[in-house]
This record gives structure tokens, sequence and C-alpha cells, in this order.
């Protein structure tokens, strides 16, 4: 059991999303960066797709009565225990009966991922625990967590191995990469030259259902087109030229012309991206593009 | 460095399967693929999503085109590029149902009533018969969990949508949008003109299944 003694900015119940229901107008969603909730899984022993709390800019502060077994991964935030200890990031945590985690806030980045032994045991909606805040369905009664909540964890206890995760390698600084298309060619030279010169910075209004960006305005020939089906990634650009890059529980159809997608071997980093951030765009081709999707996090057992 | 600034222009052509008819289609990211499907929209999508591509994690009909989501690092079979031909060739929509929706037209369920009459040439009582005598096509569920995009809207009633959006708009409200005539599910902002208010449950997460209406189904609106 988890007693959330303090909420953070928004703290979502995450699994791997419910993708399949896109006909219904409902995204597949889910963790901003599903194999670093995997990663943390992992780390306590639990399946990939177990639910775990995905923190973001600011986190909560949380007592395990009973104790338990934990692990952090993704942007790091000034947590502490209550016990006085510092908290490792990607590691199997230890959490002795009646401490307290404080998240705190993020260092670098916005969102980590938590998962605790058993996973969190909130309801399957439509087949995945994540919370859908936009039509409020999904994780803890649909909503972000409140001070006063009390979380379950499933399934049974088990001997706990101490692992430690190598992330992946991220360059923060190198371009968003895009697959163009399909809309691109109804860009002019002076909109693509904007979108791949310039620099854009993140906008405060940026969600999990998008992330709207500020900088040269990418213009282009038509304002409207009949709703295509989109996905999280796809960069809509709507008459004001001021790019949207559609987030994980974006629309599943929209009106506006797509430039090009974040490919997704880059979508962890648009999950870390905050306000104010600037940040590029560079094209690469498809094969490129999946090639690098299945990128892996590698676990072993801590020394 | 003079194309690394349009570096567009060049590439995403239509792509087709080798040998069969070609359809055209577009990459939406590396996962997805846009494919034109123009009027046989609703026969491509019922045919696509019984066939079950074990490549395919989703399959979105919209506005004349379909989206088709690949598994994570998933490439398109032939099969599948193939099955788009003929899918378009063939394509029949699945059995449809008709649902008969009661409205409460205009007033405060309806506060975008007198305009848009006004602006159809017509009085309240004209518009709301030309509405309701209408047969509507659900054309595709998208913006909200479980909205329809109604077409069959009467040409006379078309209407571009609010310049601004309305902070909130009531669950249940029926409004129209450009040549689209649609229901909110839920609550919210909105940026189409309400002209009355239904209490039909659209959308229910825990309902089997959540969505009231599927793409292909019939809506006619009757005035309570």
């Amino acid at each position: 059991m988890i007693e959330v003694l303090r909420a953070g900015v928004c703290d979502l119940v995450m699994d791997r999303g419910r993708p399949g229901h896109a006909a219904l107008g409902v995204p597949a969603g889910g963790a901003a960066d599903p194999d670093a909730l995997a990663a943390a899984n992992r780390l306590v022993g639990n399946p990939d797709d177990a639910a775990g709390l995905e923190i973001t800019l600011a986190g909560p502060r949380l007592r395990f009565p009973a104790g338990g077994v934990a692990a952090i991964t993704g942007a790091r935030f000034a947590a502490r225990f209550g016990s006085g200890g510092q908290v490792a990031w990607n590691e199997t945590l230890l959490i002795a009966p009646g401490d307290t985690l404080d998240v705190g806030a993020a260092q670098d980045g916005c969102r980590c991922w938590l998962a605790a032994q058993g996973g969190i045991a909130v309801p399957a909606v439509m087949g995945s625990r994540s919370t859908f805040l936009p039509a409020g369905f999904g994780g803890h009664a649909g909503r972000a967590l409140k001070r006063g909540d009390v979380l379950a964890l499933g399934g049974e206890r088990h001997p706990v191995r101490r692992l430690r995760a190598d992330p992946p390698a991220i360059d923060v600084a190198s371009p968003l990469r895009l697959v163009a298309g399909p809309q691109s060619a109804w860009f002019d030279d002076r909109g693509l030259a904007a979108l791949f010169a310039g620099s854009y910075r993140v906008a405060p209004t940026s969600d999990r259902r998008g992330v709207r960006l500020n900088g040269p305005a990418v213009t282009h020939a038509r304002a409207e087109l009949p709703s295509q089906g989109v996905l999280p990634g796809a960069v809509q650009v709507p008459p004001d030229g001021q790019p949207i890059v559609l987030g994980w529980d974006g629309p599943v159809t929209g009106g506006y012309p797509v430039v090009g997608a974040v490919i997704t071997a880059d979508l962890p980093r648009l999950a870390q991206l905050r306000p104010g951030d600037a940040l590029r765009f560079s094209t690469v081709d498809v094969a490129v593009a999946r090639a690098l999707a299945t990128g892996e996090w590698s676990i072993e057992e801590a020394v | 460095m003079q194309d690394d600034l349009n570096p567009l222009r060049a590439s995403a052509p239509a792509q087709t399967a080798p040998s069969v008819a070609p359809v055209p289609w577009r990459w939406v990211g590396e996962r997805g693929l846009r494919v034109e499907t123009g009027e046989a929209t609703l026969g491509c999508y019922a045919a696509l999503a019984a066939k079950r591509f074990r490549e395919l994690e989703d399959v979105v009909p919209a506005d004349g085109s379909i989206l088709l989501v690949l598994r994570r690092g998933a490439r398109p079979s032939p099969e599948l590029l193939a099955g788009l031909a003929v899918t378009r060739a063939a394509a029949e929509p699945a059995p449809a149902t008709l649902h008969e929706i009661a409205v409460t037209y205009g007033g405060a369920a309806g506060p975008d009533l007198p305009a848009l009459a006004r602006r159809a040439g017509l009085d309240e009582a004209a518009y709301i018969r030309l509405h309701a005598d209408a047969e509507y096509t659900v054309a595709f569920l998208g913006f909200q969990p479980g909205f329809p995009y109604l077409r069959g809207l009467p040409e006379r009633l078309h209407a571009p949508r609010r310049s601004s959006p309305r902070a909130a708009v009531a669950a249940g409200s029926v409004a129209v949008g450009g040549a689209y005539a649609g229901i909110y599910p839920a609550a919210g902002p909105g940026g189409w003109h309400v002209i009355g208010r239904a209490a039909v449950s659209l959308f229910d997460p825990g309902r089997e299944p959540p969505a009231l209406m599927r793409a292909g189904d019939r809506v006619r609106f009757v005035p309570a």
C-alpha cells in the first residue's frame, strides 16, 4: 500500500496503454516513455506491463506503511527518503515499513516513472490501468493523485533481487528526428526552411495531449484538410504556423496538415521537454527510424 | 546545406506495393500508413479491421482516409499492401445500426440555433425540420472518445466552425461544424455551433462496447 501524503503537479497511474481503440476516439495513451516504466517494473520484479506512477515536474510525498520495493527511472528528481537517505535512480530500492519517499522537483527533464513491487492495483479500463485525463477514466479514479489517496499494490511479495538498469544514451542537444509527411508537400520552401533551420521553444500550455511550440512560423498553402488519423509525435501545423507535436493523450484524428512525425526512438526525449526548453528538428528516413525504434535498456544484478 | 533546408521535397512520394493496383499511401512517422480510401473508407475500414493483420496495432478510419498503425518496429507485410488494393476494390461496409436520438432544439440547450437559422435564411422551425429530416451516417469517431462525425448535413445548413471555441459545451450537445453534424459525448471546450441537446450516453468506458456508435452507423434526430 502507498499513501499519498502530498501530491505532485501531476502524478498519474500509467502502464503501457490501451492501443486498439482509436476507432472509438480513444488514443493508446500509457507511459510517455514505456521503456523507462518497463525498466522500473523489471527492477522490482514486476512484469513490464504492471502499472506504476508517471511523475511530472514536481513529485509527490509517499508513505509505505508496510515498506516495499520500488524503483525510479527517467528524469532525475531531488528525491529523498524520510529516513534521510538519498534515492538512487535506475536501481532496486528497499523501503522500510513506515518510511516516506519525497520525490521532490525535477532536476533536469520533465518526467520520471516509479514502479512498486506488485504494481499499482487499480481496475483495468478498456484493457489498461493507464489514466486518460482528457476523458477522466482509467488509473486512479480517472484523475491525477491527490493528498490522502491510498494506492493498493497487487500481487504477492516475492524475494528481491537488487538490480541496476542502464538507460540507453540520450543526446539531449541533438535535433528531434522526423519522418516526413503525409502533408509535407503542402509546405512552402520558407515554411520548411523555418522548421528545419529554426529553434523552437516549448510553450507552457503543453501537456500529454500535445507539446506546443513557439518559434519561426512554418508556413503552408492550405489551412485545413479533411480529418485524418494521427498518432503521438505527429507535428500538426495550424494556420498560425506554430507547430504542435501531438502527445500520448492527443486526439486520434486531426484536421491540420502534418509536416512529419517524431520517430518512436525520439518520443522519450519529447517526454522530457519542459516549458521553455529549446529544440530543433531534422529528418530521417523510415528504415532508419524503424531500426532505432526498439531501444533496449540493459538490466543487471547490482554489485 | 541548401538541400538540408528543404529535406522533404524529394522524399515521401505516394508509395505502392509492386505487383498490385496502386493505392496511394504515405508515412505518418515510421509506424503510421495513411491510406487514401475516399468514398470507400467505411468498407475498407471494415475489411482491414476484420483481417487482423499481425503487424497492425490499430486501424483508424477518418474522413476519406484510414490510418494503419504498425506495432513498434514492425514493417508492413506484402500481404497488407496487397490487401489495401483488394479491399479498396471490393469493400462492403459492415452492417449498420440506426440510432434515433431525441433532441431538445434551441433555447438554453441550443444557444447557436438562432444565428445558424439566420445564416441559412430559415426560421428556427424550418431549420429544425431540415436538420431532423436528414439521415446521417457516422463517418468516424474522433476529437473526444465516442464523438461521432456525422455526414449527411443538408448543404444549406453547412456553417464554418465558430471563430473562437466555447470554453464549455454541455455533454449531449448536438452541434454543427463545417459539413458535419456531431454530438458531444462529454462536457468540455468546443468549436462547433450548438443547436440542441440530447440525453444520450455516447461513451462509457465501463460499457461493452464503450462507444454507442461506430463508423458506418446511421443516425436520425427526433425533435423532443
